[in-house]
């Protein structure tokens, strides 16, 4: 695969789709409570957009142009750490999502729904602290992908 | 007085919190957290004497949802054994500060003795047969840390493995042991518990009932082998006391804290507070003494002449302890009528003067050993001059470790012949043996002891040259005069340490109901003859009679020794020599790195297991099997159907990718029929993901695809690809055909939602109109983080394990030119684990992985 260049189209074609992809992949997060979707598919979805940019682009482009940390420790380094560092933190979210609850005295991991009035051109908004442990899901799995994927990808 | 439930938690939890903060205060405090820790132990110390004179349980919920709590239990036994841990715990951190001045592992050293006492405290004071048994193991786990001190000794490691596989099994017997006997309790009217001692539905007060039902199943004498082998396995009782004289090889305080008061005194405190339960208030002579008063007795004369072979001070001292604790489970081994409570008395009085004589000791070859730097009998004798103080406190101790009249050990020894005497005097005939044998191994005590003494008087040996001796620190001095000032009192007035702590230690071992008298020892009594008293005075005749054929004795005992047959250590090392190529075997047969052969028997494994236990249950279902899909479903199906067969004929591994994900985009499209649209999107997406990252890694595997040999194993493979498909058919169709009355999903849809008349906020329904999200971030929130801490440890394994090798592999590059699998690199394997991804699309995700491993750029 490395020794030919992907041609003009494919570059052209991936270069549009990423966004959407990307765009889509945030739509599915946020409206999962209601339609289908959900950190996790999400978070898939978000890996595959990664994934078509590998593939198409790179490794080294993608390091160079997407990932702002580079520097790092030995296999840690470029942008496996920032991987690395979304999939503990995305961990870190839903844990504390959780104990959340706790601090208002109810038991670990219970979500609730606030609904909130008179809001701009939204009128009614529903609020589902649910939201916040997806999110945690979401950058679980879009970081673990991507550090099989990129450490895979490297070897 | 009742038990305060704060103040025992304190005592129990204050070791351990403070074991937590040793890495830090070393930093600050240096050498000198030596000090902190004897202040932890006085505080326990403190804490625990608040409860002096109470008696009780005290329970604290542990797993109120299992009904499990932590009941602790505060009698005379548990605090005797909680003042010796936390009291002999302050002396020897005292004298750790002189002893481990020159030593490493400060941080270690500390930490991990702190920890031993909480675990110590632990045993004495759990009620519960659980959380004894905890406490009991944490014990065996932290002196095998402490024993395997000097971790990168060979000798030391060896002694820690020893002393860990021999208590640590006997404790895994004991947990057996614990369980016979809840489940016993079961059928009696109070019912299950694991509660021993200590509330009106414990085993303990419920003794007879529970003795009847163990009787009733038989389970009476293994239910008592099963507890007393976790008993003699700690105490080092023969056969088992091997590991003993090689635990020598911790650090001198080490020694005498756990193997003078605490660690091994796990065991006869065990047998003490289990004497209420197993013997029965009646007059004949009960299993328990068959068993515990012959294996004490037995065990504390061969040690006893063991120790005469000693040629090392802390090796005769460690024997000494061996037979000092088989003279303890003897006392509490003896039991009928007329030896109910004196069997309890010697247990409980001989477990305080042993832990207070033997502590000294240990400290006094701690300062010979630190002072003359040899430990060998030999090379060592007429310390006095050098050490005359020292030399005062060994004589006084070994003296009692002898037996002598008035001499603290003669006290609970005397206990121990008077017991003998009675029971054999009632049973008669071949019960005799018990004083025979008690005074024959207790003439070998006094030699021992008094070799022990010999090293401060006669001569000094030429060996020890001009060696400079220089007094002892007093950090190292002090808390060996203090025990023997305690062994002094104890001496001139016995009926001191009776009346504070014995008397009612005493009764913890007697069976629940009977009235104990009082028991009075004191010196006018050694005036008026009496058969035992004679005991002891032969005892110390024969002894002196003996003493000068010492020489002899000591090279008798050595040529005896190195008979293989008749040595435990002989059995102990080739057992372990000998499990060693097999364990190497049996790790090649089922750790080949082949792919197959993990694959084949846990894929054979789960299906017959599977299958068996449908048809046990009767649970196949045989109604829906008529039913006739729809046309698009039927077509989709089929194009799975040859997808699958595609992937078995597929020519290379990229075709068979290719063609397995056919299969996969079926089945999203199958979701899609089914109205199914998150699980479609999912598998959609995760079908994409994977046919990338195979197609990443096929690039790495060797071109050669699976060639299926012989005949054989073509049919082998299909007769077990078979059986799975057949499996996971009948999972299908067992899970599809449930049809509980009150199925979970009207709930989670009633509570999916929004509900129809709300506030602004409320936390009893999920708020979404997407149930299957709702189920995951809500309803079943606690499965989903378990699911996602489960994929970022794969991450993590994943990153580790392959930075791991190319950081191991930098140093063999040319090495890993040739692409070996990174289990051994046996070509073979790759091969195999090739051929095996045919049949599987797991298999070749793994073997993938595998075969990859080893190839490093």
């Amino acid at each position: 695969m490395s020794d030919r260049e992907p041609t003009v189209i494919a570059k052209t074609v991936t270069r549009m789709v990423v966004p959407i992809i990307a765009v889509t992949a945030v739509a599915l997060l946020v409206q999962g409570h209601n339609l289908p979707g959900g950190g996790f598919i999400a978070g898939v979805l978000t890996a595959t957009a990664f994934v078509l940019l590998y593939v198409i682009y790179g490794l080294d482009t993608v390091r160079r142009t997407l990932v702002l940390r580079s520097e790092g420790y030995g296999f840690l380094s470029g942008p496996t750490e920032s991987y690395a560092r979304a999939f503990a933190g995305g961990l870190a979210i839903a844990v504390t999502a959780g104990i959340a609850a706790v601090a208002f005295g109810v038991p670990f991991l219970t979500q609730g729904v606030v609904f909130v009035e008179d809001i701009p051109l939204y009128g009614e908004l529903e609020y589902a602290s649910a939201l916040a442990f997806d999110l945690g899901v979401y950058f679980v799995v879009v970081g673990s992908l991507l550090t099989i994927i990129a450490v895979v990808g490297k070897e | 007085m009742q038990p305060d439930a704060g103040v025992l938690v304190a005592a129990l939890a204050l070791p351990f919190v403070a074991a937590l903060l040793v890495p830090a205060l070393f930093r600050v405090l240096g050498q000198k957290v030596a000090f902190f820790a004897a202040l932890v132990a006085a505080g326990s110390f403190g804490l625990l004497a608040t409860q002096y004179g109470a008696q009780g349980a005290v329970q604290l919920p542990w797993v109120p949802s299992l009904g499990v709590t932590l009941t602790l239990y505060v009698d005379g036994l548990a605090l005797l054994i909680g003042f010796l841990a936390s009291g002999v715990g302050v002396l020897v951190f005292t004298y750790s500060y002189g002893y481990m001045a020159h030593e490493h592992g400060h941080v270690k050293y500390y930490a991990t003795l702190l920890a031993f006492m909480g675990s110590m405290l632990g045993v004495a004071f759990a009620a519960d047969l659980l959380a004894l048994f905890v406490f009991w193991e944490l014990t065996s786990v932290t002196s095998f840390l402490l024993i395997g001190h000097h971790q990168r000794e060979a000798a030391s490691q060896y002694a820690a493995r020893k002393s860990m596989l021999i208590t640590v099994a006997g404790g895994l017997f004991m947990l057996a042991g614990f369980l016979v006997l809840a489940f016993a309790a079961g059928d009696t009217a109070a019912g299950r518990t694991f509660v021993l001692v200590g509330t009106g539905e414990s085993l303990i007060a419920n003794g007879d009932a529970v003795r009847e039902a163990l009787r009733a199943s038989g389970l009476f004498v293994p239910a008592l082998a099963l507890v007393a082998a976790g008993a003699v396995t700690k105490s080092a009782q023969a056969p088992f006391h091997v590991w003993l004289p090689n635990a020598m090889e911790a650090p001198t305080p080490v020694s005498a804290f756990l193997h003078s008061a605490t660690m091994v005194k796990a065991g006869v405190y065990l047998v003490g507070r289990f004497r209420p339960l197993f013997v029965p208030d009646l007059p004949a002579v009960p299993e328990w003494t068959f068993l515990l008063a012959t294996v004490g007795l037995v065990s504390m004369t061969i040690t006893a002449i063991l120790a005469v072979g000693a040629t090392d001070i802390k090796e005769l001292l460690a024997y000494s302890t061996a037979s000092h604790l088989g003279l303890i489970i003897a006392g509490y081994g003896l039991a009928g009528a007329e030896a109910l409570e004196l069997g309890a008395e010697t247990g409980a009085f001989h477990i305080l003067n042993h832990a207070v004589f033997k502590a000294t000791l240990f400290l006094v070859a701690g300062i010979v050993a630190h002072e003359a730097h040899t430990r060998k009998l030999s090379e060592l004798g007429g310390l006095r001059r050098d050490l005359p103080v020292v030399a005062g406190i060994t004589a006084i101790a070994a003296l009692g470790m002898a037996g002598v009249p008035p001499f603290n050990g003669f006290w609970s020894k005397e206990l121990l012949f008077e017991t003998t005497y009675v029971v054999a005097k009632a049973n008669g005939g071949l019960f005799w043996l018990y004083p025979a044998v008690a005074v024959f191994g207790s003439v070998f005590t006094f030699l021992y002891s008094v070799r022990f003494l010999m090293l401060f008087f006669g001569d000094r040996p030429a060996a020890l040259g001009d060696t400079d001796i220089h007094r002892p620190p007093l950090s190292m001095l002090a808390p060996p005069a203090l025990l023997a000032g305690i062994a002094i009192v104890t001496s001139l007035v016995p009926q001191v340490a009776i009346d504070i702590i014995v008397q009612s230690a005493t009764e913890a071992s007697l069976p629940v109901g009977l009235e104990p008298h009082a028991l009075k020892l004191s010196i006018p009594k050694l005036f008026s003859f009496t058969p035992y008293l004679g005991m002891s005075l032969l005892t110390v005749a024969l002894g002196a009679v003996t003493y000068p054929f010492y020489d002899q004795l000591h090279a008798g005992v050595r040529r005896a020794r190195e008979v293989p047959v008749t040595s435990p250590n002989w059995y102990y090392d080739t057992l372990t020599a000998g499990a060693n190529p097999v364990s190497r075997r049996l790790a090649i047969a089922v750790h080949g790195g082949a792919f197959r052969t993990y694959a084949a028997p846990f894929l054979l494994g789960t299906s017959v297991l599977a299958l068996a236990g449908y048809a046990a249950t009767d649970a196949v279902p045989v109604d829906g099997i008529g039913a006739v899909p729809s046309a698009p479903l039927v077509f989709v199906l089929g194009v799975a159907v040859v997808g699958a067969l595609a992937v078995a004929r597929a020519p290379s591994h990229i075709a068979g990718v290719l063609m397995l994900s056919i299969l996969g985009f079926m089945v999203a499209i199958v979701y899609i029929l089914a109205n199914a649209p998150d699980l479609a999107l999912t598998q959609l997406l995760i079908e994409t993901l994977v046919l990338v990252l195979f197609l990443l890694v096929l690039d790495k595997l060797p071109a050669y695809y699976g060639e299926i040999r012989t005949r054989s194993r073509a049919v082998a493979d299909a007769a077990l690809a078979s059986l799975v498909g057949f499996t996971v058919f009948t999972t299908v169709l067992v899970a599809t055909s449930a049809s509980p009355d009150d199925p979970i999903y009207e709930f989670l849809l009633a509570r999916a939602g929004v509900p129809a008349e709300h506030g602004p906020f409320f936390a009893d329904h999920g708020g979404g109109s997407n149930v299957v999200n709702v189920i995951l971030v809500d309803f079943r929130a606690f499965d989903t983080l378990g699911e996602i801490t489960v994929v970022a440890m794969a991450a993590l394994a994943v990153l580790t394990l392959v930075g791991m090798r190319a950081r191991t592999e930098a140093g063999a590059n040319e090495a890993a030119e040739r692409a070996p699998a990174p289990d051994g690199g046996r070509p073979d394997a790759v091969v195999e684990a090739a051929d095996a991804s045919g049949a599987s699309d797991a298999g070749a995700d793994h073997d993938a992985t595998d075969a990859e491993g080893g190839d490093a750029r």
